[in-house]
C-alpha cells in the first residue's frame, strides 16, 4: 500500500476513527457525553466507539455540562484521558468554571504536580438553529493560559488534529462546525498525526492572504474561485490551531502578499482576526488589513437574518476587492 | 429507452453521497417499487426505489465509491439489448422514488 | 488513630494558624479554627491511597491529611519549598503523592473535578475513596446537585462531606439553604447520609469510618454533614458579624478543649502529658515557621513556567 493511500470519508467518520485508533493505543482514553453510547452522537460521531469499546469508556451522562466538563477533568488529572464531547458549543458556558478555573490552570497551581490531559469536543456555528445554538467563541478560548484551541477545516484534518489533542499533556478545546458534517474529504490512509500550531496553505495565491479557519475556510475557498475569473490571486491560510497561533505561516505568506484579511464566522470585536492582524502587524511593515466576521448580534434561526449575519462569498469577495483597492 | 440512474434529490444539505449497496447485477429487471440501490449520506441511507420497470445494463460507481447529487450511477434502459450511447447527455432519468431512513 | 492522636493533630492545625496570624504577611487566609475536628475526624479514616479534594478553607485538611507543616507555611508564604513550589497558596494547596489531591479556592468548584477523581479511583483502582470537603455554602451551587446526581448514577467511591458551620460569610444557613438538614440533600439521590456534632472529633471520625467503608465496598456515593463553628470570621477579609458575646459562647465548645478535658477526666491523658503534647506541637510549629522562612521565593520566571 502506498504511504500517500487516501479514502474518502464523511466528516463524521474521520473523528470516529481517530478516536478508534487512540482508544485502542490507548486503554485509559474514555468518552463522556450525552447520547454517545448506544446512539453514537448526535452527528454520528461516535458510532461503533461503544460497541467496541462498552459502556465503561463511552458513557452517556446526563445533560448537564459543567459536571460533564469536571467530571472529565478529574477523570484526567487523577489519571485517565477523557474527551468530553458538548454537543453545542453554546453550552461549553455552563462548563467554563472546571474548563478554565481548573484544568487551565492545575499545572500551574500545583506547581507541576497535577496535568489534565482532556479533550473538549465540541461543535460551533449556525445553521437555523437560533441564538443560542450557532456560537462560535473559540475566541474567548484562545485568551486562556493553558489551555490550547484547535478547529479543523477538512476532514483529514479532524482526523489528524483529534489525534494529536488526545496526546497533548494538557486542556485541548477542539471545535469543529455543523456545516462540516455534510462534507467530506480524503484522509490518508496510514495513521497520520497534525501537530498542534500549525496552519496550512490551503491555495496558493500572490495578491492577499485570507487567513481563516473552520467552516469559513470553505467560504474563503469559494471566494476565491470567484476572485480567481477576476484576475483576483488568493492565498488561503486555514490556522487550524488557534492557539498556539502558527504566526510564521501567517506573516510568510502576508509578507509575500502585502495584504491581510482574516476571515471568521464569530464576532470581529476581540476576535480570532484581531489577535492574528495585531500580531502580523508587529512583524510587517506596509501591511494592508481587513477582518470579516458575524455581524454584532445575535445569530437567529430565522434564514433571512442568520444569512444577512454570517459572513458570505459576497462579503468576502467584496472585502478582497475593497482591501486590494485600498493603500 | 435509456435511461440514467442518478442520486436523487434534493435532500437537506446532501451534495455527495457514497454507494453503500447494490440490489442487483447487470442483467436485472426492476419493477416499480424494487429496491435499486441504498446510499450513504452524510447522516442517513438512502433507498432508491424503482418507479417503472428497468434493466440495469452498466454500473457507473461500484460500492464504496462517491457521486454528487444529480449525477449518473448506472445505466438502465427498458429492453436488455438496447445499444448503449456513448455519452449519458441526452439521456433520460429514470424515475425512482427515494426514502431517507 | 487513638484519640490522644486526633488531640494532636487539632492542637497542630490550632498552633500552626495561631503562628501564621502572628505574621504581618499571613495574607489572605480562611482559617480552621473551631472546625479542626471534622477534618481531623475525616482524614483519621482516609488510607494511604485515597484522596480529599477540599475548598480554599485548606489548611486544616492539608495538616489533617499528613503534609509537613514547614512544607504548608512555606506554600502560604509563596517559597518554592512548599508542595505547589509557592503558587497555588492556602486556595489550591496540593500535595498529590501525600493524598490531598488538592484545594480549589471556587466555592463547589471542587465537587464535579473530585468526582472525576473518583471515577479514576473506581476504574484504577478499586476499594479506594476519594474524599471531597465544601462548606454550606457551596450546598446552593448546581455543582453539588449535578454532582450528587452522577455520583448516585454510577456509583462512584466519593464520600462527600459537608462542612456546615452554619454561614456563607455573613449570610445564615437558613436564609441560604431550603433544606431542614443538608443531609438531606443527599435522599433524593439515594445516597445514604449523616448529619454529625462537628465539634466532636470521636463522633466526625466514627460517622466518616462507617460512610466510607460502605463507599469503599462499591456501593457508591455517600454524604455526612457535620454541624460546626467556627471561631473567626468567614476569612481574614472579611470582618465578624457575630457579637462578642456569642464568639465568647462559641469559644466554650471548643472541640479541642472538650476531647483533651474528656481524655483527662477518662484518665487517658495527666496535665502533663497534655502539657509535653502541647510542647511538642509548639516546637513543631516553631521549626516549620523557620523552614519556611529560609526557604527561597521563585524565581520571577516562574511566573509563566508550567502554564500549557
Amino acid at each position: 500500500m502506498s504511504s500517500d493511500a487516501r479514502q474518502k470519508l464523511f466528516f463524521r467518520e474521520a473523528i470516529i476513527r481517530a478516536l478508534r485508533e487512540e482508544m485502542d493505543r490507548n486503554e485509559r482514553i474514555i468518552v463522556l457525553g450525552q447520547d454517545v453510547a448506544e446512539f453514537g452522537g448526535s452527528y454520528r460521531e461516535f458510532e461503533g466507539l461503544f460497541e467496541r469499546f462498552g459502556r465503561a469508556r463511552v458513557r452517556n451522562t446526563p445533560v448537564a455540562e459543567s459536571a460533564m466538563i469536571g467530571l472529565g477533568v478529574g477523570a484526567a488529572a487523577a489519571g485517565l484521558r477523557a474527551l468530553v464531547t458538548i454537543t453545542y458549543m453554546d453550552f461549553l458556558m455552563l462548563g467554563l468554571d472546571p474548563l478554565v478555573n481548573y484544568a487551565a490552570k492545575a499545572r500551574y497551581k500545583t506547581g507541576g504536580q497535577i496535568e489534565v490531559p482532556l479533550v473538549v469536543k465540541t461543535t460551533a456555528g449556525a445553521k437555523g438553529q437560533g441564538v443560542a445554538h450557532s456560537q462560535c467563541i473559540e475566541a474567548w478560548l484562545m485568551a486562556v493560559p493553558g489551555l490550547k484551541v484547535v478547529a479543523p477545516a477538512t476532514p483529514a484534518d479532524a482526523y489528524g488534529l483529534l489525534k494529536s489533542a488526545l496526546r497533548e499533556r494538557g486542556p485541548v478545546v477542539y471545535v469543529d462546525h455543523k456545516r462540516l458534517f455534510p462534507t467530506a474529504g480524503e484522509v490518508p490512509n496510514e495513521e497520520t498525526l497534525i501537530p498542534l500550531g500549525e496552519a496550512a496553505i490551503r491555495r496558493c495565491g500572490s495578491d492577499v492572504t485570507i487567513a481563516t479557519f473552520s467552516f469559513m475556510t470553505r467560504i474563503a475557498e469559494r471566494s476565491a474561485e470567484r476572485l480567481a475569473a477576476e484576475g483576483i490571486s488568493c492565498e488561503i491560510v486555514d490556522l487550524r490551531s488557534l492557539a498556539p497561533l502558527d504566526m510564521a505561516t501567517v506573516c510568510g505568506s502576508a509578507g509575500r502578499t502585502g495584504a491581510l484579511l482574516t476571515l471568521e464566522e464569530g464576532q470581529l470585536s476581540c476576535g480570532v482576526g484581531a489577535e492574528v492582524i495585531f500580531r502580523a502587524r508587529e512583524s510587517l511593515a506596509n501591511l494592508r488589513t481587513a477582518r470579516i466576521g458575524a455581524l454584532p448580534a445575535p445569530v437567529s434561526s430565522n434564514p433571512i437574518l442568520e444569512a444577512a449575519c454570517i459572513p458570505d462569498v459576497e462579503r468576502v469577495t467584496d472585502a478582497v476587492r475593497g482591501l486590494l483597492a485600498s493603500r | 429507452m435509456i435511461y440514467k440512474l442518478v442520486v436523487p434529490g434534493p435532500i437537506e444539505d446532501v451534495e455527495e453521497v457514497r454507494v453503500l449497496e447494490w440490489h442487483g447485477a447487470s442483467g436485472r429487471a426492476f419493477e416499480a417499487g424494487d429496491l435499486i440501490v441504498e446510499l450513504e449520506t452524510y447522516k442517513a441511507i438512502v433507498e432508491v426505489r424503482a418507479a417503472q420497470h428497468g434493466i440495469l445494463r452498466a454500473l457507473l460507481c461500484a460500492a464504496g465509491e462517491w457521486q454528487k447529487v444529480g449525477l449518473p450511477l448506472a445505466v438502465m434502459s427498458d429492453d436488455g439489448a438496447e445499444a448503449l450511447p456513448d455519452s449519458l447527455a441526452a439521456v433520460a432519468e429514470l424515475p425512482v422514488e427515494f426514502e431517507v431512513s | 488513630m487513638d484519640r490522644i492522636e486526633l488531640l494532636r493533630a487539632m492542637l497542630l492545625i490550632r498552633a500552626f494558624e495561631a503562628a501564621l496570624m502572628r505574621r504581618s504577611d499571613h495574607g489572605f487566609q480562611l482559617l480552621s479554627e473551631g472546625q479542626e475536628a471534622v477534618a481531623v475526624g475525616l482524614c483519621s479514616v482516609l488510607g494511604e491511597r485515597d484522596q480529599l479534594l477540599t475548598s480554599g478553607r485548606s489548611i486544616a485538611p492539608a495538616l489533617a491529611r499528613g503534609l509537613e507543616p514547614g512544607a504548608v507555611m512555606a506554600e502560604l508564604l509563596g517559597k518554592t519549598a512548599g508542595p505547589c513550589r509557592g503558587k497555588g497558596g492556602r486556595g489550591h494547596l496540593a500535595q498529590r503523592s501525600a493524598g490531598f489531591f488538592g484545594a480549589h479556592a471556587v466555592v463547589a468548584g471542587n465537587l464535579s473535578i473530585a468526582a472525576g477523581v473518583a471515577l479514576a479511583a473506581q476504574l484504577q483502582e478499586p476499594g479506594t475513596i476519594v474524599a471531597c470537603l465544601f462548606g454550606d455554602g457551596a450546598c446552593g451551587a448546581g455543582a453539588l446537585h449535578e454532582t450528587l446526581n452522577i455520583a448516585a448514577l454510577w456509583k462512584l467511591p466519593l464520600l462527600l462531606v459537608c462542612d456546615n458551620n452554619g454561614y456563607s460569610v455573613s449570610t445564615p444557613r437558613s436564609e441560604a439553604l431550603a433544606p431542614k438538614s443538608l443531609s438531606d440533600l443527599a435522599g433524593p439521590f439515594g445516597i445514604p447520609a449523616r448529619t454529625v456534632d462537628g465539634m466532636d472529633v470521636a463522633a466526625v471520625r466514627d460517622a466518616a469510618r462507617e460512610l466510607a467503608e460502605r463507599s469503599r465496598t462499591g456501593a457508591g456515593p455517600v454524604f455526612l454533614e457535620c454541624l460546626s463553628e467556627r471561631f473567626a470570621s468567614h476569612s481574614t477579609a472579611v470582618r465578624e458579624t457575630r457579637s462578642a458575646a456569642e464568639m465568647q459562647a462559641i469559644r466554650k465548645r471548643c472541640p479541642i478543649s472538650r476531647l483533651a478535658d474528656n481524655l483527662e477526666a477518662e484518665g487517658g491523658l495527666s496535665a502533663s502529658a497534655r502539657k509535653q503534647l502541647e510542647e511538642e506541637v509548639r516546637r513543631a510549629i516553631a521549626a516549620a515557621v523557620r523552614f519556611a522562612e529560609a526557604a527561597p521565593y521563585p524565581d520571577p520566571s516562574e511566573a509563566v513556567s508550567d502554564v500549557v
